[in-house]
């Protein structure tokens, strides 16, 4: 709490990577936009001590214990970023409701890879979502966090808390090049319970269009303020069972037969 | 944790987010102070209800209720809540938060490297699945209401 080492270390961070500032630049057919925020975490990364050593364990400790609520502000500016915007938001609510459905694309799509790749019940943990925290809880509560879903769906939101902010960023700026889609519904993509994936994702999509940044900026935390309280359900009575069912057509693809029945599994 | 170590915890990143907001947005820290304030009272208010009131519901919901609230257009005052918290770019509080999540995920790096690689081509084409298919159905609707 009282840890000024660290708060320090984060107020250098910060001026350093306002001064920077951000880059627009483009790199094939998108545009990439750098944000303050992806320079503080990179910086932030090489600070620990696999890299150059300036933070200790404790602190690192510290400041992941600070996380949640250093995210209290910020909730409070995306309330007010949707209020002057909720009467256009409530018009809009069909293509944010049913948006969320988006997730079970995941396991289309991560499925295969996944048993491609030769993972076994991994799977059900890494591609049932795109695993943020409410996620680890329900594959911890279904499944177990030691056991081989657990390991897959740990593994996706390590991936996710690393590379998560950055992707999401980039894929942002490229899939609205590249796509004929529109910038609201992509915004309306960009929440999947992340708040630093979405505000990455729709910091792109604004820098892109300033015209329309407001709205942007609206719709991404309206759908990520929807994924954080539908997502678990979604995730518990859809994608579970879908991917399972996925799991088993894909493995009787590669390896011919059905997968083995865990045992203790229902 | 305690509400007045929250409420330190936030008064410390509304500091750091109003450097951010004058070094990278060229808003005056004085100017902005005004909509800083009016946030943390909103996140604030939020902590409490969640206390007070019995249902679990984690405080954040509160938070961008209220936030919600009192800057929805006919709620009284709103537009000059608004004019306040308009000088608090929302780019502005995401750098401080970045930065402690940079400095805790030194404790992610060994588990990162261990994952191996199959895991992290999942993770990817995960993010892409979800990103594009909640576009895609989105772009649909949105498209059918005659919206965009």
């Amino acid at each position: 709490m009282k840890n000024w080492k660290v708060h320090g270390i984060v107020l250098i961070l910060v001026i350093i990577a306002e001064l920077i500032g951000a880059i627009k630049f483009k790199l094939g057919p998108g545009t990439v936009v750098l944000l303050p925020m992806i320079y503080a975490l990179i910086i932030g990364i090489f600070l620990t001590p696999r890299f150059l050593k300036v933070v200790n364990q404790k602190d690192m400790k510290d400041a992941g214990g600070l996380i949640t609520v250093t995210l209290i502000l910020l909730m409070a500016r995306y309330g007010t970023l949707i209020g002057p915007t909720l009467p256009q938001i409530i018009k809009s609510s069909p293509a944010l409701i049913l948006q969320e459905l988006g997730n079970l694309g995941t396991i289309l799509l991560g499925v295969p890879i996944a048993v491609f790749l030769g993972l076994k019940r991994e799977t059900i943990g890494a591609a049932h979502s795109v695993a943020r925290e409410p996620n680890i809880a329900l594959i911890g509560d279904v499944y177990g966090l030691d056991g081989a879903e657990g390991r897959g769906v740990m593994g996706v939101y390590i991936c996710g808390t690393v590379i998560g902010t950055v992707f999401y960023g980039i894929m942002a700026g490229y899939a609205s090049a590249l796509l004929p889609i529109h910038p609201y519904s992509l915004a309306m993509a960009s929440g999947v319970g992340s708040a630093s994936m979405m505000t990455a994702a729709v910091g792109s999509l604004s820098a892109m269009f300033p015209d329309k940044a407001s709205m942007i900026q609206a719709y991404g935390a309206a759908s990520n303020m929807l994924s954080g309280l539908d997502g678990l359900y979604i995730s518990l009575w859809l994608a579970l069972p879908f991917t399972e069912w996925m799991y088993r057509k894909m493995y009787r693809i590669k390896y011919g037969e059905l997968p083995p029945v865990k045992e203790g599994q229902q | 944790m305690k509400l007045k170590e929250t409420i330190f915890v936030m008064i410390i990143v509304g500091i750091l987010s109003l450097v951010s907001n004058f070094v990278g947005y060229q808003n005056g820290i004085l100017e902005s102070m005004p909509g800083m304030l009016i946030l943390i009272l909103i996140s604030i208010a939020g902590v409490l209800l969640s206390k007070v009131i019995p249902i679990k519901i984690p405080s954040v919901a509160y938070i961008v209720l209220i936030g919600c609230i009192v800057t929805y257009p006919s709620f009284p005052g709103a537009s000059v809540l608004s004019a306040y918290i308009s000088k608090v770019s929302f780019l502005s509080l995401t750098t401080p938060i970045l930065a402690y999540a940079g400095i805790s995920i030194g404790k992610d790096l060994d588990a990162f490297a261990k994952t191996g690689w199959r895991i992290i081509v999942v993770s990817i084409f995960v993010f892409v699945g979800t990103y594009i298919s909640s576009a895609i159905i989105a772009e649909i609707i949105l498209r059918s209401l005659g919206q965009i």
